[in-house]
């Protein structure tokens, strides 16, 4: 397995290749299908879809209409309010009703709309090395199905990722009970087969735990990441953020986290110990012990010691409020000892029954169709959603199981691994093209709307399970989807009832009920020895998450946390262990376990644990498409059936090679600047005030006339405490703003766009995250040095750059203290390789409210200048002021902390002047005499008092 | 003040110093300038068009380069978005920097009365019109958007758009402008009594009527010589202030920021001084060719370099001082930000760039404490090439070092040149090199009338 990336080639999507001996009379057909595709392109779907609730009746050109509907993500689904502007979905909001949105976003959801637009999305249904038809799938489908119906299903098996569309699990249903002998089999990437063992061992039956974080005091995470990137980040990150707003040392939420490597858990947490993921358990045990478990003593490394003690007496001393969590990659015993310590520790948990409704487990259900396979047993597989071939454990060998089904249906966006090796590939349609429905993680269900008529000639999922089923597919899903939901409420009161569900998003209490358990059964678990090789753990990426987003521009160039990598991924070794190896940055190396070898370039990351290597799935993609192929290495050649997420004995060789990998902000021993750049406060310091910052405000003096009174005047306030560096601003800034894509080329030669950043500092072994957009300073360096006066300041205290003024001096950004301004080198928003070429299609997801500026301007963060605009429009319509809260910038909209507040300083009341008069609050090199209007409120940490100090 | 009294001082303080024997006529003089431009067929131009076709070839690299900036974007560059600005800025300050030395020799040398500036300030003022006139195209062709340089200008418009005037970059673009137009002016000025004479030496008509178009009627009347010397002489006191304040504002382009390394108030003057010294290692090396190509001997003198190699030595240590009062400032100002950069100057990833750069402007320099080396024309003229790399180098590292390691960690990054960074800065070079050396094949290399003067001087005492 080579990990070497080949991003300067573009490797070509497989599509139709036509016969260079074209007629005339062929010409003229493909030029009148070309003419009818382009006039039945672009439209809102035939059924009556429902604006959400505050939208007019009726379209007003311009002005934006929003739509309620969700979004899956690993099967699960996030809630969004989706914007549309003259037909074009553009911009994903959180909607505030949904529990796993709670009105925020993640990245995936904020870039769903690139992937909608995508160039390289299969068009067409494909067999044979042609472009087909579906009714020519159909017609070869259609007696395979019957001979399989007189067998009661006998050979046919459909594969699927992780189901919880009440519809579609109907579906299946009705399917296996015509043709019983059929077989379903589920799996998902990122799946939690350990986490649901270990509820079953400790209760006896499957449950889902759903932690009330917001309750929490005090909170263990061992190897888990609750804020981190998954279906259930945004409520998660939300409930702890609240939970540590208290500024009082026993309100706010003290996390101790035990980690094999960094998660945005850990960056977060106030006592954290890097520890081989084999001995996660023995902390767990450790703990369970000092709570009374009788369990056997475990073993330590010495500096763990205080952390246990320290931990298990917070924990104790919190009854009722402290929770221990266990992340998915530790084994079923270590879950079931958390749900026992938690029952100890009456944790604030709920209980629910799982809304997966799959039993088996992921990699138990995929390994079961392989053995069936493998054996012959199966005849017509059909696979939707899924991509076994790239994503399956390695020692399932998926390519060659698939090879060996006589008939194979891929279903899916694009033209995958999978679907390269099956005999049809049928076009998905986008989520935001058809209709279904989805349950959140705690059960709550959402109608998804399409926003807009199907591109190409795909069919969603509903519509394949109709076919097999017999049923006409082109009776539409909007039919199957109402009949599902036919029984939610009274004959008369049904119409109404689909409208205000359409309306909200959220089908009224739907949240699954909670499960009342019998108490959680101690397992018995025995403690570990420290693994003497490496040891590989995997998690899921922060760009590409499982893989199947990795031909999505904007992930691909978002950059991750801690690292700030983009276009791809590396091999993460820890700095001890780097040193010993005497590996650097870029480095590749060679991993030897068995008969298995990878190679892979690293990255040193201090306080990982010695010992540990740690990488991201989802790259190395064969066959994802212009953007998405050949970058990085695919981490799931190292996963194996029996150990998805961890594994053992691994020998690591370092080889003559270097890659160069790409990195947004680089890596510098810094002598104080980062403690000034991003202070962090303890709450003790906090509470004895024992701290200096350059405050916003009149320092230094000036004399430079006072900003306007008389009219609005705009500020941000940024709390650095509450960011956990999830990077969704980022990429709602992305969308929001027209921001393009440079490509990895552009990137290594310094060349981002992102007009909001992500600063990452570390600090006493801590790290912290600072998004850093535009500081609108009131004394704006950047805009006495413009000759041709582009960079000008308006009376409302907005910094503007005036894209058709610029000449492109480039002296603003020279003299911007922050470096926030970004110039557009090439015309990076149009003819550039990773803008898909200007592809027309790849154009239809700019904001027609936002310039797409071009070649040789500077550009810059304008606190959404456009949004400022809409409401200023509605009230002055309104002969009012624009009210408090009325402007949300994109990135104040996406942040599921509510980080960011964006408001008017001009009002003495608003929450942005509060915030600027808060303690903690200071301004960005406020020294330089610059007056930011953007400021901070520095990092806060609550760790435990007497840490170390008494030793049981 | 009369020529009268400026004859009178020199003659008694400094005899017979600047002309070799064979130039102490007025005749010779005439002869040795123009003949190579007239008699064509006595001399070999072999070395010229070697000359002429390798800076054709460099010329021509410089034309794709800056067409491919312009149809391509500046993105062909090493620029980056930290390091907005790279070579072109560097090639502009390092060109414009050239440029002062002619004026100076020609304008602060007349009126301080040094005598032997006769035979040098003709090639010296012509590097001076070229390098400004490169000087100038670099900032054009840094642009963002090329096409609309012209905003610079307060020109009518209908949205009634003004410059900004407080913008350094509108200061440096009139400094530029008056500087061009200046140099062209003072520059035909002094040609035109030498045009008189080349048009009365042609043999062809073609030449004749070429330079008696040029020469605008000049006959040698005392009345046409009295206008020449009041203008000539106000022209210089025009061209002093202006030289000065052409490179305080090219230093105020970075001291009127906010930037580490940038905004200190020894900038004008230190770039002033800067520039006078690169200026004077340029004149030296064109002195050395044309002595050599023209066999001028007789007129350019190993006096000449001793005395240039004087100036550059002053200036060397002007550097010195000017380095040592940033580092001292740097330190003793106690900014993080500013003792973060000096500590990378000279340790960060530049460090080796640095260092070569203060062997070059200050300690290779030292050498000319020694009249042995400063009569050496070959020594001269290794030092003086060595002194221009350092001072690209200054140039260059002033930008750098600021924008690779500012206010903000999270945005450092280096600057990594591309080779159309390399071809648009020798390329330039090229286009020098054969703009100068069509000059020297059409116009008197040295100003007749101003050594004819000075013969006369010389032999009267």
């Amino acid at each position: 397995m080579s990990t070497q990336r080949r991003f300067p080639h573009r490797v070509g999507h497989r599509g139709p290749s036509f016969d260079p001996a074209l007629d005339r009379r062929s010409a003229l057909k493909l030029f009148m299908a070309g003419v009818a595709a382009t006039l039945a392109s672009c439209g809102r779907p035939p059924e009556q879809i429902v604006p959400y609730v505050e939208m007019p009746e009726r379209e007003v050109p311009g002005l934006p209409l929003e739509f309620a509907s969700a979004l899956p993500l690993a099967g699960y689904g996030r809630g969004v309010i989706i914007t549309s502007i003259e037909g074009r979905p553009l911009k994903i909001n959180g909607n505030p009703r949904h529990p796993a949105s709670l009105g925020s976003t993640d990245v995936y959801g904020e870039a769903a709309v690139l992937s909608l637009y995508d160039p390289d999305r299969s068009k067409a249904p494909y067999s044979d090395n042609r472009i087909q038809s579906w009714s020519a799938f159909e017609a070869a489908l259609r007696p395979r199905l019957d001979s399989h119906r007189q067998q009661q299903g006998k050979g046919l098996a459909i594969l699927t990722g992780r189901l919880t569309s009440p519809t579609m699990i109907a579906q299946l249903g009705a399917l296996s009970q015509s043709m019983p002998e059929m077989t379903w089999y589920r799996h998902e990437p990122i799946g939690d087969d350990a986490v649901r063992e270990g509820a079953s061992l400790a209760f006896g039956q499957p449950a889902t735990a759903i932690p009330r974080f917001r309750d929490a005091k005090v909170l263990l995470t061992l190897d888990a990441d609750p804020i981190g990137f998954g279906p259930e980040q945004i409520r998660h990150a939300r409930e702890i953020a609240h939970a540590r707003r208290s500024t009082s040392p026993g309100e706010s939420l003290r996390i101790y986290s035990a980690e094999p490597d960094w998660s945005l858990t850990g960056a977060l947490a106030d006592h954290r110990v890097a520890l081989q993921p084999v001995l996660i358990r023995n902390v767990a045990i450790e703990v369970a012990r000092a709570l009374g478990a009788s369990l056997r003593q475990a073993s330590l490394p010495d500096e763990v010691g205080p952390f246990v003690q320290a931990c298990a007496s917070d924990l104790a001393a919190r009854r009722g409020a402290a929770l221990v969590a266990a992340g998915l990659r530790q084994p079923a015993e270590v879950h079931a000892l958390c749900h026992w310590i938690n029952k100890q520790l009456q944790g604030p948990v709920d209980f629910i029954a799982p809304v997966d409704p799959v039993a088996v487990g992921h990699i138990e259900s995929l390994r079961k169709l392989a053995s069936e396979a493998g054996a012959g047993r199966v005849d017509t597989l059909i696979i939707i959603g899924a991509n076994p071939v790239y994503d399956a454990p390695a020692d399932l060998a998926f390519d060659r199981i698939v090879a060996k089904v006589p008939f194979t249906a891929h279903c899916g966006s694009y033209h995958d691994e999978t679907a390269e090796r099956c005999t049809w590939h049928l076009p998905l349609t986008h989520v935001l093209e058809g209709w279904s429905d989805i349950r959140a993680s705690d059960g709550t269900a959402s109608i998804m709307q399409p926003l807009i008529r199907p591109l190409y000639d795909s069919r969603d999922g509903h519509q394949v399970l109709a076919m097999l089923q017999l049923q006409e597919a082109s009776s539409g899903t909007l039919d199957i989807i109402r009949n599902q939901w036919r029984h939610a409420a009274a004959e008369g009161q049904w119409d109404d009832w689909w409208r205000q569900t359409l309306q909200d998003g959220v089908v009224a209490s739907s949240s699954s009920p909670k499960l009342s358990l019998p108490p959680a059964r101690l397992p018995s678990i025995a403690p570990a020895t420290a693994a003497e090789n490496f040891t590989f753990v995997l998690s899921p990426d922060p760009s590409v998450f499982d893989g199947s987003l990795a031909n999505n521009a904007w992930l691909q160039e978002c950059p991750k946390p801690f690292t700030s990598q983009v276009w791809g991924n590396a091999l993460h070794v820890a700095d001890a262990d780097a040193r010993k190896l005497r590996l650097d940055d870029g480095d590749v190396v060679e991993l030897k376990q068995g008969d298995v070898t990878f190679e892979a370039a690293i990255l040193v990351r201090p306080g990982q644990a010695a010992g540990v290597l740690s990488a991201t799935l989802g790259y190395g993609r064969e066959n994802a498409g212009s953007i998405g192929t050949g970058i990085g290495f695919n981490a799931y050649r190292l996963r194996m059936a029996k150990a998805p997420w961890l594994g053992g004995n691994f020998s690591i060789t370092k080889t003559a090679r270097r890659e160069n990998l790409l990195r947004t902000q680089h890596v510098f021993e810094l002598e104080g600047e980062a403690e000034e750049l991003q202070p962090r406060l303890t709450l003790e310091d906090l509470a004895k005030g024992n701290f200096h910052f350059d405050r916003p405000g009149d320092n230094p003096p000036t004399l430079y006339p006072a900003p306007h009174d008389d009219t609005y005047q705009w500020a941000m306030a940024i709390d650095a405490s509450a960011c956990i560096g999830c990077n969704a601003c980022v990429i709602a800034c992305q969308a929001e703003n027209n921001v393009p894509v440079v490509g990895p080329e552009e990137i290594a030669e310094g060349r981002d766009m992102h007009w909001l950043r992500i600063d990452h500092y570390v600090v006493e072994e801590r790290p912290g995250f600072s998004p850093t957009p535009c500081m609108h300073c009131e004394h704006a360096p950047c805009e006495p040095v413009c000759p041709v006066a582009a960079s000008i300041h308006d009376s409302e205290g907005l910094n503007l750059q005036v894209y058709n003024r610029c000449v492109g001096t480039r002296f603003c950004e020279s003299n911007c203290p922050y470096k926030v301004r970004r110039f557009n080198f090439f015309g990076y928003a149009d003819g550039d390789e990773y803008g898909n070429l200007g592809a027309d299609i790849a154009k239809a997801v700019f904001n027609p409210n936002v310039t797409v500026r071009s070649r040789g301007v500077m550009e810059k963060c304008t606190y959404c200048v456009q949004r400022i605009s809409l409401a200023r429009r509605a009230a002055e319509k309104d002969g009012r002021p624009i009210r408090e809260g009325e402007v949300v910038t994109a990135c104040e909209a996406a942040c599921p902390t509510k980080a960011i507040d964006f408001g008017l300083i001009s009002n003495p009341q608003s929450r942005v002047s509060a915030l600027r008069a808060d303690p903690r609050s200071y301004a960005l090199l406020g020294n330089l005499g610059t007056r930011p209007r953007t400021t901070y409120l520095a990092r806060l940490q609550n760790p435990k008092p007497d840490y170390g100090k008494t030793r049981a | 003040m009369t020529m009268a009294t400026i004859t009178d001082a020199s003659a008694v303080a400094e005899p017979q110093r600047w002309l070799l024997p064979e130039a102490r006529s007025l005749e010779a003089v005439n002869e040795i300038v123009c003949a190579p431009l007239l008699d064509r067929s006595r001399w070999s131009w072999r070395a010229w068009w070697i000359g002429f076709c390798v800076s054709l070839l460099a010329t021509g690299g410089f034309l794709v380069a800056v067409f491919l900036v312009l149809y391509r974007g500046i993105g062909i560059w090493g620029v980056n978005t930290t390091v907005v600005w790279g070579v072109a800025i560097a090639n502009y300050v390092w060109w414009i920097g050239i440029g002062n030395a002619g004026t100076l020799i020609s304008s602060m040398l007349l009126l301080m009365r040094q005598r032997w500036r006769a035979s040098t300030n003709r090639f010296a003022e012509a590097m001076t019109l070229f390098a400004a006139t490169i000087a100038g195209i670099f900032p054009i062709i840094h642009l963002g958007r090329p096409m609309y340089f012209y905003w610079l200008t307060p020109y009518p418009n209908t949205m009634h758009v003004w410059p900004q005037w407080r913008s350094a970059l509108i200061w440096d673009f009139w400094a530029i402008l008056s500087y061009i137009l200046f140099s062209i002016l003072f520059w035909y000025v002094g040609l035109i009594p030498d045009l008189a004479t080349m048009r009365d030496r042609a043999r062809t008509k073609l030449a004749r009527s070429i330079y008696g178009a040029f020469a605008l009627g000049w006959c040698g009347s005392a009345r046409q010589w009295h206008a020449y010397e009041i203008l000539h002489l106000a022209l210089a006191c025009l061209g002093v202030p202006l030289v000065v304040s052409l490179h305080s504002v090219v230093g105020m382009d970075f001291a009127a920021s906010l930037m580490p390394g940038w905004q200190e108030t020894i900038f004008p003057p230190y770039f002033v001084v800067g520039a006078m010294y690169s200026g004077f290692a340029m004149v030296v090396c064109l002195a050395a060719l044309v002595r050599w190509g023209f066999r001028m001997e007789g007129l350019i003198t190993i006096a000449h370099f001793d005395v240039m190699a004087k100036v550059m030595l002053a200036a060397s240590i002007v550097m010195g001082i000017s380095y040592g009062t940033e580092w001292f400032n740097a330190w003793y100002g106690g900014e993080r930000a500013d003792r973060s950069l000096l500590a990378f100057e000279f340790t960060g990833s530049y460090a080796p760039m640095f260092w070569a750069l203060l062997l070059c402007n200050v300690v290779i320099p030292q050498a000319f404490w020694f009249g042995d080396v400063r009569r050496s024309i070959v020594g001269v003229f290794i030092i003086a090439i060595i002194i221009n790399i350092g001072m690209w180098l200054e140039r260059i590292l002033i930008i750098w070092n600021t924008l690779s390691h500012d206010y903000m960690p999270s945005m450092w990054r280096l600057f990594l040149p591309t080779i159309w960074d390399w071809i648009t800065t020798f390329g330039s070079l090229g286009l020098f090199a054969l703009m100068y050396l069509v000059f020297v094949r059409l116009i008197p290399v040295v100003s007749m009338h101003e050594v004819r003067k000075l013969v006369a001087e010389e032999t009267s005492s």
